[in-house]
């Protein structure tokens, strides 16, 4: 039993960080401009399609497509910045229904080009099992567990240590006020959107590593991410990763003592536990008032 | 000049009223209604039926030398709402049946649709019991649950299998296959333990654990999709299991899993209708196979050869409905009841439900590049390697 609970806590907390790459660049873009960016699973998609393209064409692996991901997942995202941006009035209702458009056209597109057949690594160093005495894992999944760590950690110290991550931090807190101190809200929002799409390149390069991708996935990546997001409480990267882990562990717990077929519930369950103790999320709170 | 007038009058209405009589005597484009999913999650499947759709329309074309057949395709998105606006688009277009549909849940609405403008409904994309149970007299299928059932329990009835663990989805289809085969292996005194999966699941690790540390089973099934067959099989490969063998269902024991998971696919089961490298040695295995490489450029799959076969036996039924000048008057539905023929998946008739009390699929096992057919042994090219497992 107990060799079953340590395993459970082992994915759960491997699950949880790569639910936390896949929702950083998501609750960012929610952070600074309020907007649900409803296309954020594509664009994870879409990196996850550049790293199979640079492995089925030039057999390299997906670590070594992070760069070209980036390339082009953030002129995907600039292109998406390009059109919310210019939404003047119900920016918050009216981004929905823009991304979402753009979600379904990204999904289309990835359909035309790249069919609808399943993908995944075939890169054997990447799956190969590395065990630390009763905890089994894969490599990639200890590779990007320490990638999403590096990010979660590298985006916090962006945010409050730099002059540009306070700069996206004041324009969250108030736009008006932030643009009286002599900040430019246009290029704050155009750098997070650019950030998000970094942080969505790392994301796809990890889902096409330790999982299987295929066209219709990216709406159910962005579901996963607006649940950890609002469980973490808008704007708190520490939030983020508490609420991934807890979800990961959760689903992971539910698994191996109940049954796999419950473990979206008793996410789902989670979710309105933590809303309705903590209408602001787990960090929600904690974050407004500090700032 | 009026009398003139009148003859000729009289000469047309004749020649109209022989026109539906001499029908048998005419040739005729029939056009057929495509209802698939070519976007959306079931989308590879979708296009996999198409194929053989194609293949089916592009052969009865080439072969018949009289009748057209003409397809329009509808993409139903794999959505239920779609999958029936699909069918009343097709249906206002004219076309004289519905052929395709991909997933019970979408084929459920959409052959209710097609049943309600007198449309006949073919299809091979969705084993639910409940679809053959609505009554309807224009709903056909060529396969069923029974048909995998059948082949699953003969593989694993060979292996001498006596505790089973059942992986399975929790979507119709999948989990009503896997019900099946735990009701007939516990009747047979074998041990088996069930765990259901939600579509949303990433990581099978704790589910392979709990087979590993507390089943201790002779053999994995698996039920799903093929998504999942890899993440059950990389987790497994992780984990180790002393178990003898893998076995799983549709998508598996296939071409393309062994191109594109050739480290996950050693020794591991799926239902097959054909080896690998295909054998193809009936004029119509032929005839399918030639017209598929020429149209797709590739080794025909298990999806396009079920849309091929539904096809074919549609085809030849409106064929037959347009001769005997029923074709407006539900013969398509009556000449498809009379299909009683060899097929490349076997025989295939219709009771009077529309399901094909003959299918019984086959079993394969990939074997180095290769897919050999296992089960049943007159279908069989080679014998299984068991035990046998990736890891």
């Amino acid at each position: 039993m107990t060799e079953l609970v340590l395993q459970a806590l082992w994915s759960g907390i491997l699950t949880g960080s790569s639910y936390a790459l896949i929702a950083l660049g998501l609750a960012l873009v929610f952070g600074t401009m309020n907007v649900i960016n409803l296309a954020h699973g594509e664009l994870v998609l879409l990196a996850a399609y550049v790293a199979y393209t640079c492995e089925s064409a030039w057999g390299a692996s997906p670590l070594l497509a992070i760069p070209a991901a980036i390339v082009i997942v953030c002129i995907a995202t600039a292109l998406t910045y390009g059109l919310v941006g210019r939404i003047r009035r119900d920016r918050e209702l009216n981004s929905l229904l823009l991304t979402y458009g753009i979600g379904i056209m990204l999904t289309n597109g990835i359909l035309l080009i790249w069919k609808a057949d399943i993908r995944s690594t075939k890169s054997a160093w990447l799956q190969d099992a590395i065990v630390f005495g009763p905890l089994y894992s894969m490599r990639s999944e200890l590779l990007f567990f320490a990638v999403s760590a590096a990010l979660i950690a590298g985006l916090w110290w962006w945010l409050t240590r730099t002059w540009a991550g306070r700069a996206v931090r004041a324009v969250a807190s108030n736009r008006d006020a932030a643009q009286l101190m002599g900040i430019d809200p246009h290029r704050v929002e155009f750098v997070s959107f650019l950030v998000a799409g970094l942080l969505a390149a790392f994301a796809g390069a990890a889902i096409f590593s330790i999982g299987v991708i295929q066209p219709g996935l990216g709406i159910s990546l962005t579901i996963k991410a607006f649940i950890i997001t609002v469980l973490a409480g808008m704007g708190s990267v520490p939030g983020l990763l508490v609420g991934a882990l807890l979800l990961g562990l959760t689903e992971s717990l539910t698994t191996t003592f109940f049954s796999s077929a419950l473990q979206e519930l008793a996410g789902m369950v989670l979710f309105l536990v933590v809303l309705f103790v903590l209408p602001n999320g787990l960090f929600g709170t904690r974050w407004r008032r500090a700032h | 000049m009026c009398m003139r007038k009148a003859l000729g009058m009289s000469l047309l209405a004749a020649i109209g009223c022989l026109l539906p009589a001499m029908g048998g005597a005419m040739a005729e484009e029939f056009v057929v209604g495509v209802e698939v999913p070519l976007s959306g999650s079931l989308a590879r499947v979708g296009t996999g039926m198409s194929e053989g759709i194609n293949v089916a329309a592009d052969v009865f074309n080439r072969k018949n030398g009289k009748h057209k057949i003409k397809l329009i395709t509808v993409d139903d998105e794999s959505s239920p709402a779609k999958a029936v606006a699909a069918v009343e688009k097709l249906a206002s277009q004219g076309v004289v049946a519905i052929d395709g549909g991909y997933g019970s849940g979408n084929i459920g609405p959409a052959s209710d649709a097609a049943n309600k403008a007198g449309l006949v409904y073919i299809t091979s994309g969705g084993v639910d019991e409940a679809l053959t149970q609505r009554g309807l007299k224009t709903f056909f299928r060529i396969n069923n649950t029974a048909g995998y059932s059948k082949a699953m329990l003969g593989l694993l009835s060979d292996m001498g299998a006596k505790n089973v663990s059942i992986v399975y989805l929790t979507k119709e289809a999948t989990s009503d296959l896997a019900k099946d085969v735990e009701k007939a292996l516990v009747a047979k005194g074998v041990k088996v333990t069930m765990h259901a999966f939600d579509p949303s699941i990433t990581d099978f690790k704790p589910i392979i654990n709990k087979i590993k540390l507390q089943d201790k089973p002779d053999v994995i099934a698996m039920s799903g999709y093929e998504n999942d067959y890899v993440g059950i099989l990389r987790a497994a490969k992780v984990l180790k299991p002393e178990v003898k063998a893998v076995v799983g269902v549709w998508s598996l024991a296939t071409s393309k899993m062994q191109e594109d998971f050739p480290d996950l696919m050693t020794d591991v089961y799926g239902t097959a209708l054909l080896p690998f490298p295909a054998e193809f040695t009936t004029p119509d295995g032929k005839d399918f196979a030639e017209s598929y490489k020429k149209l797709y450029g590739k080794e025909p799959d298990y999806l396009g050869q079920f849309g091929y076969v539904q096809s074919q036996l549609l085809f030849d039924a409106i064929v037959r409905a347009f001769d005997a000048g029923t074709l407006k008057t539900g013969g398509i539905a009556t000449e498809l009841r009379k299909s009683n023929r060899d097929t490349l998946i076997g025989r295939v008739q219709f009771d009077e439900k529309g399901d094909n009390p003959n299918f019984s699929h086959r079993m394969g096992q990939h074997q180095g590049k290769q897919v050999v057919v296992v089960w049943p042994k007159e279908y069989a090219n080679g014998k299984m390697i068991f035990p046998g497992v990736p890891w």
